[in-house]
């Protein structure tokens, strides 16, 4: 071992680059010769395109490009590792969404492509528009895109078990509906591109983009070029919560430019960031639940109909795991699940921190209270009693190597005094206050959608200056990967981390890691950059032996000093070996690399979906506690106390800063947030209208962490950012709940829908 | 048609043409290439954009360039004394910078509010920042990163004073 810093509160390595304004974002670039983009968005929700009129968009000085679909046959678009072709590039037929797009410009700056935008004349014949995705999945419903058999693109089945036996066993069964509403990423960065290209027909994007390495699949398809023909250089990423993955503008951004034969640049405005984002997955969760007298979890049945929006995206991928992940969180045997996903004419939906675990997790979690409390046992002890172990093989395959699962219910309930708070309730005639439980898991460095690749790869260069160079191909998204991948190199080079700097991801230099999602940055990333700073250190240290006169297996390196442990007078700093190393290989630099493939991991099988996924699971358990205010139905979050089994902490200070940043986005989603359709538009498609929460909307947070060790992760290590949302909005229901004794099963949970269920229920 | 308008922006004395309706935003960004000040909403919900003008912070977004006339305006990048560098330490020291797309408008707006309230209480920081939309880092560590900013410039101050005395 060489350093010491796997633990320690490192603050971000490029935090004053960002806080003097000093980052280049996407939207801050130039190149010479730049022209501007616009995209030309649809009015209607469903419509037969007649007809489009650019002549006029075309006339207009400055103008330089104008793209439909009826120009020319685009491919189709779809996201990586995925089938269902059921996007164009340019709507030419049919626009499927209020904000789906139909064409495109270019101009020399960006008020003339506004103005010609308004220019461009399109008529429409207005088709029957479907909201609802239970109206839209009945049988003989008009059909959203007709060369599919029906509006349900992909459907989920399967059993475990023995189901009737389960709820014949059980005691107690309690069986409800859940809904979860359509929210937004609401990163402060809105979407953003530029794209040139060269005399050679490469294409290099300029995006802030988790996943370069899906973008050059996805993007090269839709390019009709080759993967090697387009080079991804990721910027600086303001923030992104899975909203930043494959998104349509790149590929338009690109269309354009190669038609202009100049740099263009395009940047979603706000509102149609709203528009044509990639939500969260609204759902409907129809769940039964059956418990044995003595608390054991007996039997699970579940139905869960996603709303896709108008296209697919990763939305089948998202309904695969609110079917399927929560079933590994608590030792049941008997379920039976089916998945519908629908079409409807919304805007298509995407991958947002969670993965359909937080819309599951709010069903399951409060129909776990439900149980508890027709068994009149504390819900603490009923999640205990089931909590998954270390050990376990779950009925879908899953191999649990690590849970801290019941040290997190245990520590988060004695955190915030459960059982004097649940026994001795605080109210007056108009404030109750309540507390609650919920726990969630997650994945970290699941199998993606792609058959033949996973793991991740890093290389290390080491500079004539003994300064260390990462490359690794997971971004930072704003969490501190990039500290994290410093802090790793560092500690295992035994040099100062601000000796390290580590590149943003570019497809031509970078190696190819899959990007950062599904909680796999720190786990496989990690690992890819640990092996490689071992790699380039034997080679460091051979360099130094031969200097020294010793064998490499006498140094060890701390402090940046390389010396032998049995004589110190045989020292030398790694910036004299790393030149030495330098001039040997004719001004070569060290370098090592680093392969990550986790072990004893699959995609799951199609048809049975069975199958361990993961190489590691984090776990959790929050307890929200809350005030009701009986007059208004406001709810205030008074404390919140969150403990994470993320494996090991590699750096508490960001660690503690994903468990605030996604609690308070979790308590947007629990009560706050729901993007509002109006005839199929977005009505509240600003930050005015957008309910996201301010300084003034949250509480005080605890922040526990478990440290289960997992054998796979870095260190121990384990994901931590995306289940850190998951629990809140059930943990703050069952809190409502014990508080006011009503039980809100459609988020957000407003004070409109609290007033009433307490008129309802006459309390 | 566009309006000749005069300003210092930085510390530096500015004359340039500018639209009737360009944002004060755009014409800092575009014309004077200050691209710290960040475009998140145009709309003057988010924040981002935020800067001094004669010393009070407002939404670039929401003041339109032509507006301006003699006016003293200040900028992320305007921030280079040492007072400010102790703002921005504290911000990365606390951990209330994530993706960094909302941190110079909130830094700007610590500047403004310690300009004129050394000790800010909560409540007092509740308000500075209300308008500030930041989506990471769930606003706690903004809290302590004014705190944090408010004690460094004040132990800057004691030194001084110390210093002064002494010599």
């Amino acid at each position: 071992m060489s350093g010491d810093l796997i633990g320690k509160s490192i603050p971000m390595i490029d935090g004053l680059a960002k806080v003097s304004g000093k980052l280049t974002f996407t939207s801050d670039l130039e190149l010479p010769g730049l022209l501007y983009g616009k995209v030309l968005r649809s009015p209607l929700a469903h419509a037969k395109i007649l007809n489009i009129d650019t002549s006029q968009a075309k006339k207009l000085t400055g103008v330089r490009v104008v793209l439909t679909g009826r120009d020319r046959l685009y491919p189709y678009y779809s996201v990586a590792g995925q089938s269902v072709l059921d996007e164009q590039l340019l709507a030419g037929e049919k626009v499927h969404y209020v904000g789906d797009e139909v064409a495109v410009i270019a101009a020399i700056d960006p008020d003339i492509a506004a103005e010609a935008l308004r220019l461009i004349k399109v008529d429409y014949e207005e088709l029957p528009v479907l909201l609802d995705p239970l109206e839209a999945m009945r049988e003989g419903a008009p059909l959203i895109h007709p060369d599919q058999q029906s509006n349900v693109p992909y459907k989920i089945e399967f059993s475990r078990g023995n189901l009737l036996q389960g709820f014949k066993e059980s005691a107690v069964i309690v069986e409800d509906s859940f809904s979860t509403p359509l929210q937004y990423h609401g990163y402060l960065e809105p979407h953003a591109a530029v794209a040139q290209w060269d005399a050679r027909g490469r294409v290099t994007l300029w995006i802030p983009m988790q996943s370069p390495t899906l973008g050059r699949i996805t993007y090269s398809k839709a390019l009709g070029i080759s993967e090697d023909q387009v080079r991804i250089i990721q910027m600086p990423i303001g923030g992104a919560f899975g909203g930043k993955l494959e998104y349509k503008l790149h590929v338009l951004c690109a269309l354009l430019a190669r038609e202009a034969n100049r740099p263009v640049k395009m940047i979603n405005t706000r509102e149609e960031d709203f528009l044509s984002g990639l939500p969260r997955v609204p759902m409907q969760i129809r769940m039964k639940l059956g418990v044995r007298a003595d608390g054991i979890l007996a039997a699970k049945e579940t139905e869960i109909v996603a709303d896709s929006g108008a296209y697919v995206n990763y939305a089948h991928g998202i309904l695969l795991s609110a079917c399927h992940r929560h079933d590994n969180l608590y030792r049941i045997n008997n379920l039976h699940t089916k998945g519908f996903l629908v079409y409807t004419n919304k805007l298509a939906t995407g991958c947002f921190r969670g993965f359909g675990n937080p819309q599951v997790h709010f069903a399951y979690e409060s129909l776990l209270d439900m149980a508890a409390e027709k068994l009149s046992m504390d819900p603490a002890e009923l999640r205990l009693k089931n909590a998954i172990q270390a050990g376990d093989t779950t009925p879908h395959g899953w191999k649990v190597l690590s849970s801290g699962l019941s040290d997190c219910i245990r520590q988060s309930t004695n955190g915030a005094d459960w059982n004097t708070k649940r026994q001795q309730k605080q109210e007056n005639k108009r404030f109750a206050r309540g507390i609650g439980l919920a726990c969630c898991l997650h994945v970290s460095g699941n199998r993606t959608f792609l058959p033949y690749f996973d793991g991740a790869c890093s290389d290390i260069r080491i500079n004539e200056q003994g300064k260390v160079i990462v490359f690794v191909g997971e971004t930072d998204l704003g969490q501190g990967a990039l500290t994290t991948f410093a802090q790793i190199a560092a500690h295992e080079l035994g040099v100062d981390i601000s000796d390290v700097t580590v590149s943003y991801v570019d497809t031509d230099t970078s190696p190819h890691g899959l990007g950062t999602f599904g909680d796999r940055a720190t786990t496989l990333g990690g690992n890819a950059v640990r092996l490689a700073a071992i790699d380039a250190r034997v080679k460091l240290l051979t360099v130094a032996a031969a200097v020294l006169k010793t064998e490499k297996d006498e140094l060890d390196i701390s402090k940046g000093i390389i010396s032998s442990v049995t004589n110190l007078e045989k020292k030398m700093t790694v910036a004299e070996a790393a030149k030495f190393g330098w001039a040997q290989l004719g001004g070569g630099l060290i370098t090592g690399q680093g392969v990550y493939i986790p072990p004893d991991v699959s995609m799951v099988d199609p048809q049975t979906k069975y199958g361990n996924i993961s190489c590691a699971y984090p776990f959790a358990a929050q307890v929200a506690e809350v005030e009701v205010d009986r007059l208004t139905g406001t709810v205030k979050v008074l404390n919140m106390v969150a403990a994470h089994d993320l494996g090991k902490t590699l750096n508490p200070l960001l660690a503690e800063g994903q468990v605030q940043g996604a609690i308070a986005q979790g308590i947007g989603y629990t009560l706050m947030e729901d993007m509002g359709m109006k005839k199929g538009i977005v009505f509240n498609r600003n930050f005015e209208k957008y309910n996201m929460p301010r300084i003034t909307d949250v509480s005080p947070i605890t922040t526990i962490f478990v440290e289960s060790n997992d054998p796979n992760g870095p260190y121990g290590g384990k994901g931590l950012a995306e289940p850190a949302l998951t629990p809140t909005a059930p943990s703050i229901a069952n809190a409502i709940f014990n508080a006011v004794g009503v039980r809100i099963k459609e988020l957000p949970i407003t004070p409109e829908k609290i007033l009433r269920a307490m008129e309802d229920s006459n309390i | 048609m566009n309006y000749r308008i005069r300003l210092v922006v930085n510390g530096f004395d500015y004359e340039s043409d500018v639209k009737a309706n360009e944002t004060l935003l755009d014409f800092l960004r575009n014309q004077l290439g200050l691209t710290g000040v960040k475009k998140g909403c145009d709309g003057g919900e988010c924040g981002a954009c935020v800067v001094l003008i004669n010393g009070q912070p407002v939404n670039a977004c929401l003041v339109l360039a032509v507006e301006l006339d003699g006016d003293v305006v200040t900028t992320i990048e305007g921030l280079d004394d040492e007072d400010s560098r102790l703002i921005q330490e504290a911000f990365v020291a606390v951990g209330a910078v994530q993706c960094g797309f909302c941190s110079p408008g909130m830094v700007i707006a610590t500047k403004g509010l310690l300009d004129v309230n050394s000790a800010p209480t909560q409540e007092d920081i509740n308000q500075a920042m209300v308008g500030h939309l930041c989506r990471c880092t769930g606003y706690s560590r903004t809290v302590t990163a004014v705190q944090d900013a408010a004690d460094r410039l004040k132990a800057r101050r004691l030194k001084q004073t110390i210093l002064e005395e002494e010599g």
